[in-house]
Formats: structure tokens, C-alpha cells, sequence
């Protein structure tokens, strides 16, 4: 940052300078979420130089499927640690499967898979079932034990996603996540529901998810063969309409998970550009209306990120000072 | 002794358990610091830390203390920001918030019903937008509101849902004024004029989602802050207005929708920990009755029910 030539004056009002033009990206990045009629949360981190940009980096979110990232990360702390075997066949009964739209959650019958195969389920589609067959071979101790190890001082993961499913029908007072959807738009209904409140629910900040898939991608969440085996599932995560809809060119990578609850909207992950430059992204949206399809909703989750991405990957502003 | 300063170093060690970071938090050094929590228990008699070289803890009487020590300072803030509200002349006045497409027959029912209720109270009515409203309940800038719904509502608390159905405010010599009702589908091709999205965004795209549903996509929308300037592009012919029923005006007409496919929903919010109790709920009732009585507002028994077709992208979960 510092030339041994600049003042420090120069260096002072250059700072000021590059300040204010990252309060102009973040007034963009607020404008975004705005138009799109939801409150942002977000936080972009160049993972190589650690500059950062942010908008209410650090309020405590509501996680919802992103809870299954510190799962991942404690999976294969443990695979590395020699704990778990990772080809370890699984099965899964119908009868224990915890509720969901895709994969396992989705099938009918029995299925025996690997501990591995489960965790690509898990990141790739947001598997449920495979997540908490997951959580169940990690436990909910060691999930806390990563978290603290790497520094997540705001990020709790407090259950399953099968405890979250049923805290969801008990708060609404419903028999099955159809009639709440239905209910949704009643007075009280989503105050209700712990799972939309992030002091009672699992939750983190943007600017501690942005630093964990940051770990993963310098290798220091785990060691680098497990590092090197999460940023594979990252990448071949399936969902199109959120993060990656920021970045429609054909070289770039980008890799994530998403999240979603009723009226919330996630992704964190890493965009990846041919010239080197990686950026990992957090965003976490809220909206107030109780509508499952909002296609602007998701589509600012893309756009907000490569406004973060594009702030960080404009050179930094050359100080002219005097007499130079 | 000043009791105060002494229990805010109390209550900040108490909740650090660390003499260093207290002393940071407080602004002041550690012996300081330090000296004074000695002298505060020489005072109440008690020893209110065990410190051992490696940590502080609280005693029993220490923790029970600290309850009270809370009480006492947070009554103290309270103390001061009365007197703060007091001197720029704001205590007794409530700061309440109102959309600005209430008529002034409408405006004045609510003063006055409010008055009869809660006559030492001053009531602050400002013509506000549900965005603002929720914004300014946050900052404490408003006691009470009442909002459009959807609209963020966390951390506050709701009077009663009242709805009042959209209609369609024509030109009168508009073929489609003859009829009794108009299909939202029969609007297509003209633009619309509406309530600006800056000032409540959820029911905006509520609205036009819903308009889209049925039939009409207006090539342009005209965002009207006064209901007058939207009767004004109505009467010109250059756009279609939709609107709860307004009071009658010369050279239009409004019309209700076929199937009620628009729906007004506002109810009153406030902080669920506002200091104000008697004057909200005073206010809540007064505009509860007077939108009921003078602006064509229904209570709603409960939401409209939804029918909501999963979808694996937005399912549980995803």
C-alpha cells in the first residue's frame, strides 16, 4: 500500500480517496437489494490479498442450508484426522429421511451409499437426508469444535436439518411445510417461526462465511487433499439462479452453496477468474414478502456479488502527490 | 460516592470477567478501575469478585447484586433521555406515522378520535411511506405506524389486518366504465398509474405480480405520490389508475375488480418494546375505527388462503 516515495498526507487522502469510492460500491450493492425488495447481507473477500468489501457484514444471519458448509468442513477435518473412513457405506431408510425437495430426501427406497457420496449429495443439491446422515456421523460437538478452532466466534449450527423441519411445523402450527406455505401470509406466522430468527436458529455473519470458503480455498479449513475434494463439490453445486446468474462468462468459476428457508435466500461461495483473481462471497437476503418464486430475489444474490467482486478487482487508486 | 460510575464499572467487569477489556470498554486504566470496585465493595460490605491470577469470576452476592446494578442503570438512561425529550419539548407527544394517500376527512377523524381518547397526549401525525415508517420505528424516530402490508415486520408488533379491495379508477367516458366491473385482463395495453414503489415496496410488487397474473402487464407504470395527480393522468386519458375506492370526483368512475384479485391490506406496528403502551394502543384503536368507519377498511379474519406449488429451487431447505 505504502511507496516509500508517498507522504504521509498523500497516503492519508489516498486512503480517503479508496474509501470513498468502496462507500460508492456499497451504496450500489445496497441500491441492488433495494430494487429487488430485499434487506442484504453481504461480504466479499479477495481470498488471496484479504481486501474485503461488505454491507452488514457482520449482523448475525439466519444460515438455512449454508449450515451444511461448517458440516462439510467438519467431515473432512475428520476424514483427514483419520477418525472417518470416507468410503464408509451408509443406508438410508425412508422411514428416518429427513424431509426435502431433491436427492435421497426425494427417493423412495432404501439406499446405501458412502460417506463422501453422501457430502456430494449434500453440497451439490442440498440433499436433506444426506446432510443429517452426515450430521449424524460428525455429531453436533465436533460441528463446535470446528467452528472454534477456525475462529467462527459468531457462527453456531444448533440442529439438524430434520430439527429444523419439525421446529418449522411446531411454530406454525401445522401438520406438513404444504399448509404452511399456505399460512404463510397469516398476521404472526412467520414471527412465529424460530427457524427465520437468527439469535434462534443456526447462524453466522457474511463476513465469517466469506472467511470460511475463504479457508477452503487457501487450504486452511483442512488439509489440502479434503480442501481440494470440498472445492470440487462446491463447483459442481447445481443451482443456477442465484450466485452464479451474477456471472454470465463463460470462463470464469463460480462455486458455492446456497440456502433457503421461506423469505430467505442464500449463497456463499467462490468466483474465480482466469487471471488468478479469487473472491469468496457471502450474501444473505431477506424479503418481506412470503412468496416462494421471486426471481429478483435470487437474481440479486448474483448481482450483488459481482458488484462486491468487480470493487475488488478494480486496481487500487494511484495517489499523484505533489510534485510527481 | 458517586454510586452510578462506580456500579457501570461493576456491571462492565461483571461482564467481561477481565479487568483489562472492562477498562477498555469504560475508557479509563485498569488500576483505576480497579480501585474503584474495591471501594464499591468496602461500601456495600461484600466482596463482588474471586480474582485469582488467571481469572475473575463473580461471587454469589456479586451476581445477585448484578441484576440490580443493571436495573439501576438502565432506569438512570431512562432518566436522562426523559429529560433530553423533555427539554426539546417532545414528552407527551406521540410520533405517529400515516400514508399520504388518506383523505383529510380521514386525517382529521383520526386526530379527533385519538383527542377524545387520549386527551393529554399530543399526537405528531406525519405523512410517512411504509418503508420509512418501518425504518424510523427502528431508529425509535416513530412510536407507532400504520403500515402496508407486506413489509418487514420482525421485532414489531401489529394492531388489527384490515383490507380494502383495489379497484380500477376509469375515465367515465372509457367503454369500459359502462360495466358494472372490470377483468384485470381488460386493462391490457394501457399504463398504470400507482402509489410509488419507494414507499412500500412489498405491496408494490405484490400488486403488480398479481396484475401480471391476471391478464395485465401495463407497458408502463407512473408513479403517483398524491391520488390527485393519478386522477389527473386518468382524466387525460393517459393512463388507468388502480386504487381502493376514492371519494367521488367529476369525469371518472372507479370499478371494482371481477373476483376481488387485489387486495390493500395496512394494520398499525409498532416496537414491541416501546415505552409508550397506553398511547399506542390508544392510537391503534382510534385508526382501527376510523379507517373501518371513514375510509372503506374491513377487518380481515385471516389471510387470503395461498395455493403454493413447490418447487425444488425454493423448496426446504435448498
Amino acid at each position: 500500500m505504502s511507496g516509500p516515495e508517498r507522504g504521509k498526507g498523500a497516503a492519508r487522502a489516498g486512503r480517503g480517496r479508496a474509501k470513498e469510492r468502496m462507500d460508492g460500491d456499497v451504496e450500489r450493492i445496497e441500491a441492488a437489494f433495494r430494487d429487488a425488495g430485499v434487506t442484504g447481507y453481504l461480504h466479499a473477500l479477495d481470498v488471496d490479498s484479504g481486501r474485503e468489501i461488505g454491507l452488514r457484514s457482520d449482523e448475525p444471519v439466519v444460515l438455512a442450508s449454508v449450515f451444511k458448509v461448517p458440516l462439510l468442513v467438519t467431515f473432512f477435518r475428520h476424514v483427514a484426522a483419520g477418525r472417518l473412513d470416507p468410503a464408509a457405506q451408509v443406508t438410508l431408510r425412508p422411514e428416518d429421511r429427513c424431509a426435502g425437495p431433491t436427492g435421497v430426501s426425494a427417493l423412495q427406497d432404501e439406499v446405501r451409499m458412502s460417506l463422501r457420496d453422501l457430502a456430494c449429495m449434500m453440497i451439490t443439491i442440498s440433499d436433506n437426508a444426506a446432510a443429517d446422515a452426515l450430521f449424524a456421523a460428525v455429531g453436533l460437538d465436533a460441528i463446535d469444535a470446528t467452528v472454534a478452532e477456525l475462529g467462527l466466534r459468531a457462527t453456531r449450527v444448533v440442529g439438524t436439518g430434520r430439527d429444523l423441519h419439525e421446529a418449522m411445523l411446531a411454530d406454525g402450527g401445522v401438520r406438513d411445510l404444504g399448509e404452511l406455505w399456505a399460512r404463510l401470509a397469516e398476521p404472526g406466522v412467520l414471527e412465529r417461526l424460530r427457524a427465520l430468527d437468527p439469535m434462534r436458529t443456526s447462524r453466522s455473519t457474511p463476513r465469517e462465511m466469506a472467511r470460511l470458503m475463504a479457508m477452503i480455498w487457501r487450504d486452511e479449513a483442512a488439509p489440502p487433499a479434503e480442501c481440494a475434494q470440498m472445492r470440487r463439490f462446491f463447483g459442481l453445486q447445481v443451482w443456477p439462479h442465484r450466485l452464479s446468474s451474477g456471472f454470465p462468462y463463460d470462463d470464469v468459476r463460480v462455486s458455492g452453496k446456497t440456502g433457503t428457508l421461506p423469505t430467505i435466500r442464500n449463497e456463499i461461495g467462490v468466483v474465480e477468474y482466469p487471471d488468478g483473481g479469487r473472491y469468496a462471497v457471502a450474501v444473505f437476503t431477506r424479503s418481506p414478502l412470503p412468496a416462494a418464486v421471486l426471481p429478483q430475489a435470487d437474481a440479486v444474490i448474483g448481482t450483488s456479488a459481482r458488484l462486491a467482486v468487480e470493487a475488488l478487482r478494480r486496481p487500487r487508486q494511484r495517489v499523484v502527490h505533489a510534485g510527481a | 460516592m458517586n454510586l452510578v460510575a462506580h456500579l457501570q464499572c461493576f456491571v462492565a467487569v461483571a461482564e467481561e470477567l477481565h479487568f483489562g477489556r472492562a477498562a477498555e470498554r469504560l475508557g479509563m486504566a485498569q488500576p483505576p478501575l480497579s480501585q474503584r470496585i474495591q471501594r464499591l465493595e468496602r461500601e456495600l460490605g461484600v466482596r463482588l469478585f474471586e480474582r485469582s491470577s488467571r481469572r475473575v469470576e463473580l461471587t454469589v452476592p456479586g451476581r445477585l447484586l448484578l441484576d440490580e446494578a443493571r436495573e439501576i442503570l438502565a432506569r438512570v438512561d431512562r432518566i436522562r433521555s426523559l429529560a433530553d425529550r423533555a427539554r426539546r419539548g417532545e414528552l407527551g407527544a406521540l410520533r405517529a406515522g400515516v400514508a399520504a394517500d388518506l383523505t383529510g376527512a380521514v386525517v382529521a377523524a383520526l386526530i379527533a378520535e385519538f383527542r377524545e381518547r387520549c386527551p393529554e397526549v399530543r399526537l405528531d401525525l406525519r405523512e410517512i411511506g411504509t418503508a420509512e415508517q418501518i425504518r424510523a420505528l427502528a431508529e425509535g424516530a416513530l412510536d407507532v405506524g400504520v403500515v402496508r402490508h407486506p413489509c418487514e415486520v420482525r421485532d414489531l408488533c401489529l394492531g388489527p389486518m384490515l383490507g380494502q379491495p383495489v379497484g380500477v379508477l376509469l375515465p367515465s367516458g372509457d367503454p369500459l366504465a359502462a360495466a358494472p366491473e372490470v377483468h384485470l385482463a381488460d386493462l391490457a395495453g394501457r399504463d398504470l398509474a400507482l402509489f410509488p414503489r419507494e414507499e412500500s415496496p412489498g405491496p408494490y410488487d405484490e400488486l403488480l405480480a398479481a396484475c401480471r397474473r391476471h391478464g395485465y402487464d401495463p407497458p408502463a407504470v407512473h408513479e403517483a405520490r398524491q391520488p390527485q395527480f393519478a386522477v389527473g393522468l386518468v382524466l387525460a386519458g393517459s393512463a388507468v389508475a388502480l386504487t381502493p375506492r376514492p371519494p367521488d370526483a367529476s369525469g371518472v368512475t372507479w370499478l371494482p375488480l371481477v373476483g376481488e384479485p387485489l387486495l390493500l391490506r395496512v394494520s398499525c406496528a409498532w416496537r414491541r418494546d416501546s415505552e409508550r403502551e397506553h398511547a399506542v394502543s390508544e392510537f391503534t384503536s382510534a385508526a382501527t375505527a376510523v379507517l373501518c368507519a371513514k375510509a372503506g377498511m374491513t377487518p380481515l379474519p385471516s389471510a387470503p388462503p395461498r395455493r403454493v406449488v413447490p418447487r425444488p429451487a425454493s423448496g426446504f431447505l435448498a
